[in-house]
């Protein structure tokens, strides 16, 4: 399977009269873009905002970030299963606005997490402070409960991203990736001498506020199956996930999948980038079991040399992470992890909640427990009052300023365990 | 099966042929109150640390064990305790919520406890194990 | 700005004044530097200088742990130094425990920043190193030019109060405080590369080691208890009263062994726990408590064991270092099976 992304920079966001990018710039038709969105009828009301790099703009909670991508050849379109039909996804041509990302807010609980901070410190440990961010502060009607609220402000980011995805449809890319997997058969045949190598995609998939879908099935209901790498680029997999912001994986993640994009950048040179496993995280044990021996079970039934594992969430998961690696390792495959920690604010607990011999390969995106003070911002976008909740447990923590003293987990993407930043912990 | 819970709304959702056990008092009280029947041979059939609300933010919590007692499952001890040993670093300087804030948000947690949990329970009433791992299964 | 005031610990060896036959050499102070204090000084330049240097054996150190540790304290603070710097003691295992003592000592008594440095297979680099920051240097003094070049910028680091850094950043042995810093690469690129060198054989080092289990797999199961021979074995530090070994109270040194031939009963009047870990009140009220002699000698009547072993085992697990326990077990182990006893219970608090 071949795809062709067509990057398109976007070097600025502003609002219009009418939608459209030019000279790199996307322009935005608010009330357009509000009707669509409105469509939906438990949607009270929506606002934008822009957020630009360097500025002195706090968001906050967010819940989800999605990168604007339009299909423009071969199969099926974006966010296939969910705005899409079912199709299959990853080949041909996706056009991509690179620099460019929806970001939603919404309070659905009263404990919503997630700051990006677009300028000071904290926006060293957010990718998303580097992007011309569109803001969504979405307000549902009244009596809506929590599940339905997560539902309505996901779709209000997917159309968002859908919708601005569309303006780059017919637009000459600055610049054309190739992303090719040939058949296991081909790929075997092509590089004799590489290692094979597959990614484990581990995917939250606890329930309420913490599910993720693949061609809009709940992957907690799904037994781990296989994805070739492309068909994340075009949104394959969705976030539906809300809670611990710094190691939850956005759609933006799912859609730039770093791990994919690494293993590309090697393949055919120094290894064979066989696949995707993608396997969930559940909370009975026993699903446990039998989604770790399936993961095991099509690693070797694709006989591959190595895995690279990554994990998403606390906690729990570090349990589907430990019987992944344990039993991968079992059948003599080699494996790395990605993971992140919770050390303390002292660096020094036991940082897993789980751990084994086996894993003696790891990346670690950092100790979430670290406390990081946020200066305060001049503008702040969405629901102000979450920055008490986020800012959390002890006194003093949001001080009258608006400054912020907090754990790194309240950043969203600060930990991330796709291993798409390059924070570190030792 | 039986569930273990501080939290009222699954004591009055879940599913009714699931035994229940209520524990006045916190998160932290539920896992020991698994961990006492673990040590006496209960099975853990959900993961403790289920959710990704750290412990000291989110009060509530919901485990569910094997309701048969035989001997004693290392597996599960093991769990357990990480998972009170990870409670007590993420707790460890008032690292989590205020107390108003989990009042005020008390309905939410609530609830995501209780919607995780009644994902594990359907999981729990669909999963087919062998009449000799659980006996009890037959009448869930 | 006045230069920092140093004083550096190096033992007789690297003093030129002996090899092992000079062990013994009581500790001296002497003015300014000393041997590899040289280069020290020369890299300290102008910020800093060594303005005396404290030398002791290596026998004399570690064989008069306590006195050897006060007098090279006292000489050292006589200097009124803000800063001390021991060893590098490379491989060397005793020069190692003598830095690791001297600097934690320093950090720990006289509150005066310290830095060490040695090889990471260096005893003194497993006892000390979450004592006290402790340079990953090579494996002999063919690594001094790497040593001091690292120990230097660190050392003048922790006396301006500065930020210490990640172990991978500082370059001292990771001491199991986790600290975030940001890598050159990201963590997938990171991942990919580590894969590739575990799938070529290459040496990698993970970023965060799995705590270390030291997992034992159960032996088999006794096949007629009514048949076996069992011993009592205890971390729980159960003695004779009055503590006839003087077992500590905590970080034991060694462990004891003792008769309870013809004893049915541990009482208050002969019996005590000398682990300083715990309330020991009702240990000391009946030792049985903790090492369940009574019980056992009934099952021994009853025949529903073979036998209790003549000999108990003790020591204090409180504080006490892995590797000394591991030493105990292997020792207590060979003369149980020696002894032909089937079966231990391990007790602890």
């Amino acid at each position: 399977m071949k795809l062709e992304i067509g990057q398109i920079f976007i070097r600025d966001i502003q609002f219009d009269a009418v939608s459209r990018i030019e000279n790199n710039i996307l322009y935005v038709n608010t009330q357009e873009l509000k009707a669509l969105l409105l469509e939906d009828e438990h949607l009270a009301s929506v606002d934008f905002e822009i957020a630009k790099p360097g500025e002195k703009t706090r968001i906050i909670p967010v819940k989800d970030v999605i990168e604007p991508r339009v299909k423009v050849e071969g199969g099926g379109g974006i966010f296939p299963g969910v705005l899409a039909k079912v199709e299959a996804v990853g080949s041909g041509r996706t056009n991509v606005l690179k620099g460019a990302a929806v970001v939603t807010t919404g309070r659905i609980v009263g404990f919503q997490e997630g700051i990006i901070d677009m300028s000071g410190p904290g926006a060293d440990y957010t990718p998303f402070s580097k992007l011309n961010n569109l803001v969504l502060i979405c307000e549902t009607v009244d009596g809506l409960k929590q599940h339905a609220h997560e539902k309505v402000v996901r779709f209000a980011g997917l159309k968002t991203a859908a919708y601005l995805g569309r303006l780059a449809k017919e637009l000459v890319a600055d610049e054309v990736k190739t992303y090719e997997t040939p058949s296991v058969k081909e790929g075997m045949l092509k590089y004799p001498d590489l290692p094979r190598v597959a990614y484990v995609l581990m995917l939250q998939s606890q329930g309420l506020l913490h599910d993720t879908y693949v061609y809009g099935v709940d992957m907690k209901q799904s037994l781990t199956t296989m994805l070739y790498p492309t068909e994340l680029m075009d949104g394959a997999i969705i976030s539906g996930n809300c809670v611990s912001a710094c190691d939850k994986n956005t759609t933006y993640h799912h859609l730039n999948n770093p791990v994919v994009e690494d293993l590309f950048a090697k393949h055919g040179t120094e290894l064979n980038f066989v696949g995707v496993i993608i396997t969930n995280e559940n909370v009975y044990l026993a699903d446990k079991e039998r989604s770790s021996d399936w993961t095991a079970k099509l690693v070797e039934l694709l006989g591959v040399d190595g895995v690279v594992i990554s994990q998403e969430g606390f906690g729990n998961p570090d349990t589907d992470l430990i019987m992944n690696c344990k039993k991968i390792e079992a059948k003599g495959v080699k494996t790395v992890i990605i993971t992140d920690e919770y050390a303390g604010r002292d660096g020094a607990s036991q940082s897993l909640a789980d751990a084994d011999a086996s894993a003696d390969a790891v990346v670690t995106g950092g100790n979430a427990n670290m406390v990081i003070e946020l200066p305060p911002m001049e503008r702040i976008i969405g629901h102000k009052e979450a920055a008490d909740v986020i800012a959390g447990g002890f006194d003093g923590s949001l001080k009258e300023d608006g400054s912020i003293v907090a754990e790194l987990q309240v950043i969203t993407g600060a930990t991330n365990e796709l291993g798409f930043n390059k924070l570190s912990a030792r | 099966m039986l569930i273990i819970t501080n939290n009222q709304k699954v004591m009055d959702e879940a599913d009714p042929r699931f035994e229940r056990y209520f524990v006045e008092g916190k998160y932290e009280e539920v896992l020991l109150a698994v961990r006492d029947r673990i040590h006496k041979g209960h099975r853990l059939l959900t993961h403790p640390l289920s959710g990704s609300v750290k412990p000291g933010q989110t009060p509530y919590k919901s485990i569910l064990i094997s309701k048969e007692a035989t001997e004693l499952h290392l597996e599960s001890l093991q769990i357990i305790e990480d998972s009170i040993r990870v409670y007590s670093t993420q707790t460890k300087n008032q690292a989590g919520y205020r107390e108003e804030i989990q009042t005020a948000a008390a309905e939410d947690f609530r609830e995501v406890d209780a919607r995780l949990f009644a994902g594990a329970l359907e999981s729990a009433m669909r999963a087919a194990k062998p009449m000799s791992e659980y006996k009890e299964e037959a009448k869930l | 700005m006045a230069k920092i005031r140093v004083v550096h610990y190096i033992n007789q060896f690297f003093a030129q004044i002996g090899g092992e036959e000079k062990a013994d050499h009581k500790p001296e102070a002497r003015e300014g530097f000393v041997g590899p204090g040289m280069a020290f000084n020369a890299a300290f330049g102008d910020k800093a200088e060594i303005v005396a240097t404290v030398i002791c054996g290596d026998s004399y150190f570690n064989e008069n742990l306590e006195t050897a540790t006060k007098e090279v304290l006292s000489m050292i603070s006589s200097y009124k130094p803000d800063l001390v710097i021991a060893g590098p003691a490379f491989n060397a295992g005793r020069y190692g425990m003598a830095c690791g003592t001297v600097a934690a000592a320093v950090k720990e008594q006289l509150g005066i920043p310290a830095v060490t440095g040695m090889y990471i297979e260096n005893p003194g680099a497993d006892g000390f190193k979450t004592k006290v920051h402790i340079i990953a240097t090579k494996n002999s003094a063919a690594g001094m030019k790497d040593a001091v070049a690292a120990m230097v910028p660190f050392a003048l680091k922790l006396v301006s109060g500065e930020k210490i850094g990640s172990s991978a950043e500082e370059g001292y042995i990771p001491n199991g405080i986790r600290v975030n810093f940001f890598e050159e690469k990201r963590g997938s690129e990171r991942a990919v590369d580590m894969l590739l060198k575990k799938l070529k054989g290459e040496p990698y080092v993970t970023e965060f080691p799995m705590p270390d289990f030291d997992r034992v797999p159960p032996n088999k199961a006794i096949k007629d208890i009514t048949k076996a021979k069992i011993a009592l074995v205890t971390s729980g530090g159960i003695v004779p009263k009055g503590n006839p070994d003087h077992i500590e109270s905590s970080s034991a040194s060694k462990y004891g062994k003792y008769d309870i031939n013809g004893i049915t009963d541990l009482t208050e009047a002969t019996y005590e726990t000398a682990h300083g870990g715990y309330d020991p009140v009702y240990a000391n009220l009946d030792a049985d408590r903790v090492l369940p002699v009574d019980v056992l000698r009934e099952y021994e009547t009853q025949g529903k064991i073979g036998s209790l072993h003549r000999y108990f085992y003790t020591t204090v697990g409180n504080g006490t270092s892995v590797a000394n326990s591991k030493a105990y077990a292997l020792a207590i182990g060979k003369e149980l099976v020696a002894d032909g006893v089937d079966a231990v219970i391990l007790t602890s608090t």
